[in-house]
């Protein structure tokens, strides 16, 4: 796809370019274009993103506001 | 269209049936809702008829302050109070919604064992991943285990759950660490899900417990048992036999239903075997058939929360909700309705004989007189599924000539799990709601709401949802939805990413616009309830705005509710710490004392309390205030924009 590129004012600069919208034009087909769990392919990356992406349940720390809690 | 006829519907699609029904003269509810008023005190909740020496009746009385005296006197025969009474009703209510919620959730604990025994051809683990979860959270060994051997032990472990007589459901450790305390303190911790359920029905036969408050307290332990425990078990399970939802684009309403092909409708809660029937409409064969009798394909759609689940794994699209299942019928053009549990009317089978659908049962627990009955089977489901399709495609040329499909269908993206907007959010390599937390703590959102419930045709029909929805999005709520409501505001066009620019506040629009999300987001169906706990319980734990569900700026309603499912949910959010409001009806108003337990000292002891208001404009006034008493508590009630400083705005700092 091309990228927009496009020129934006920054505080105490001159205009400096950024890069616009990155989304692909039309309409998703079919039930598959939304699925994203396939891209994890082995037991080991998805236990890894469980720690990772799920860290508040799986995480091997605590996490967030309860990190300063005494477990329950 | 006349006055009248607005008054029924706010859906175009809905109020042309409404009018072919009339002339087709074909009994609707909307014509048995003005023919039949409810029962005054029955819908107040002050009637007991749970014994032989009722129905006792204990209204308050009308139009005057009531003296002591005749407080002292409005008693049942066996001398219950109308404060009883009204806990009683509102307890047994739970119990049944809690019921529904949970036989559903032990239906596919039971398939998904067979299934990872082997013993249910056609099913398989379809998320490996959220199996791996669930090991991982009730301490199933995985190392070089088949997913089999792992799944086999979690069907155990789920199945145990319903029948569990001590301890603690296992699901209630998702929840914040400071809630699960509060659970304990208050002794609502669920023992096991069918315990907490049969002790209601104890509890509240005559002569047991006539403690309003006890009642009350043990129907929040029965609606704990419902969200973190026989709803969630149903959301998790299903996710790993069919798949996590993630974004589908698809449509609703009646429009979807194909006068060149043979339509199926879809309708119920459970999605053991419509899972199968999707299968079966995609098989050649069957495709061929259907070509021989004269169609160019089957289309299948869906009504209510089965509709919800296949919605949110494949696409399929949803005719309607609710109080929509009679006018999918009216259309004429439906060659079977297959239905499975809960929210079916009993008239489906008389108005069917008006057209030449067949109404087709599925469930050993919910057959329906006048339909046909094809008995699902997990060990052979396959063969259950062919028999169905095929008796819609047999169906097919004997459609008469008086059909009508309205031209009304709008797009909606659905899919929003839990998993799926964590991964939304952050991506995949750091999955995360702080991008959330971060535009709630900069004003950007205001809080966040979820509208949920069913129809009720003792108002109109979508217009409390639509209306309600909108003036969130507008005041920069983003809104997370499941069941009937959330088809509703689909019908609207409030579901897709352009939604946010016409109908959302300036702050949501931009983060909407950022993440690629609608304003409003489809979470699935009524059990899937169990992923709005699980986000704002993520919500907790990511940080910045509190210890506990109840710190969140956030709210709960279900403004057009009417089943016993809606009050369990109600109740189970209440005392997982959020504020709900419903609309329509309140059924303890009977009871001024009991009425206020639920309304104001919920709020002391769990954070959350019960509103009722039947304005949704009104109601989502109140929401808002609930927000913004949060944010102000939390301190971020005056919005800050994130400044990022170059280094001459710092020299101007010094």
């Amino acid at each position: 796809m091309e990228y927009e590129i496009e020129e934006k004012s920054a505080p105490g600069r001159e205009k400096v370019k950024v890069l616009g919208a990155t989304f692909e034009e039309g309409r998703p087909q079919g039930e598959e274009d939304g699925k994203w769990r396939h891209k994890l392919e082995t037991r080991e990356e998805k236990l890894k993103y469980l720690e990772t992406g799920e860290r508040y349940w799986y995480g091997k720390d605590w996490y967030g506001s309860e990190k300063r809690k005494n477990p329950a | 269209m006349t006055e009248e006829k607005k008054k029924k519907s706010v859906d175009l699609a809905s109020m042309a049936l409404i009018d072919k029904a009339s002339s087709d003269q074909v009994n609707l509810v909307f014509d048995r809702a003005e023919e039949m008023k409810p029962c005054p005190i029955g819908l107040v909740g002050s009637c007991c008829s749970n014994c032989g020496m009722g129905p006792c009746r204990v209204p308050l009385p009308r139009g005057k302050e009531e003296t002591p005296e005749e407080k002292r006197k409005r008693r049942g025969i066996c001398g219950a109070t109308a404060e009883t009474i009204a806990a009683r009703n509102f307890a047994r209510k739970i119990a049944g919604g809690a019921a529904a919620h949970s036989d559903h959730g032990r239906a596919v604990a039971e398939l998904f064992l067979a299934a990872a025994k082997g013993e249910a051809p056609g099913y398989e683990i379809r998320d490996e991943q959220k199996l791996l979860q669930l090991a991982l959270e009730w301490g199933v060994e995985i190392g070089n285990r088949s997913n089999s051997e792992i799944a086999t032990q979690i069907g155990e472990k789920a199945l145990g759950e319903f029948g569990r007589q001590e301890g603690e459901l296992l699901f209630l450790r998702r929840a914040p660490l400071k809630r699960q305390e509060l659970w304990r303190k208050l002794g609502v911790a669920p023992r096991g899900i069918d315990r907490e359920i049969v002790e209601i029905m104890h509890r509240t036969h005559a002569g047991v417990d006539q403690d309003y408050r006890n009642l009350l307290q043990q129907g929040s332990r029965a609606a704990l048992a419902d969200g973190w425990g026989g709803s969630m078990i149903a959301t998790e399970l299903q996710d790993i036999l069919f798949g996590t939802p993630a974004p589908v684009l698809s449509q609703v309403n009646l429009g979807v239903l194909k006068e060149d092909e043979v339509n199926i409708i879809i309708h119920g809660h459970e999605p053991l075997l419509s899972e199968m029937i999707v299968a079966t409409a995609q098989d050649p064969q069957m495709v061929e058939l259907a070509k021989a009798k004269g169609a160019s394909g089957i289309n299948l759609a869906g009504i209510c929360c089965t509709a919800n689940e296949i919605l949110m794994r494949h696409g399929v699209p949803l005719a309607g909700n609710f109080l929509q299942q009679e006018l999918a019928l009216v259309t004429g053009a439906v060659d079977a309705m297959v239905v499975d549990v809960q929210c079916i009317m009993e008239s489906l089978p008389d108005i069917a004989q008006c057209y030449h659908t067949k109404i087709i049962t599925t469930s050993p627990k919910d057959k329906i007189g006048g339909a046909m009955h094809i008995e699902f089977n997990e060990r052979n489901a396959i063969l259950s599924a062919k028999e169905i399709v095929k008796v819609a495609i047999e169906n097919f040329p004997k459609r008469g000539s008086n059909i009508s499909i309205p031209k009304e269908k709008t797009d909606l993206i659905a899919g929003f799990s839990h998993e799926t907007i964590n991964y939304l959010l952050g991506g995949l390599f750091r999955a995360s709601y702080r991008p959330l937390n971060d535009n709630i703590i900069n004003g950007r959102i205001r809080g966040v709401a979820g509208v949920v419930g069913c129809n009720n045709a003792r108002t109109t029909h979508n217009e409390g949802h639509i209306a309600m929805v909108k003036e969130l999005i507008k005041n920069d709520v983003l809104v997370i939805q499941t069941g009937c409501s959330a088809m509703a505001s689909a019908t609207a066009g409030l579901m897709v990413p352009e939604a946010a620019a016409e109908y959302a506040g300036e702050g949501l629009a931009s983060v909407c616009e950022a993440v690629g999300i609608p304003p409003v987001l489809h979470l699935g169906s009524c059990v899937d309830n169990s992923r709005i706990l699980m986000a704002a319980t993520a919500m907790v734990k990511d940080g910045g705005l509190g210890d506990d569900i109840s710190d969140l700026p956030v709210a709960g309603a279900a403004p057009e509710w009417m089943s016993e499912k809606a009050i369990s949910i109600g109740q189970y959010f209440v005392a997982s710490g959020v504020f709900t409001i419903f609309g329509v009806n309140w059924p303890t108003t009977g009871s001024t004392e009991v009425t206020q337990f639920l309304f104001k000292d919920f709020e002391e002891m769990y954070g959350g309390m019960w509103a009722f208001e039947p304005d949704p404009l009104l109601a989502a006034k109140l929401m808002i205030e609930h927000i913004d008493k949060k944010r102000k508590a939390l301190g971020i009630d005056k919005a800050r924009e994130r400044v990022l400083y170059d280094m001459t705005m710092r020299r101007e700092l010094e």
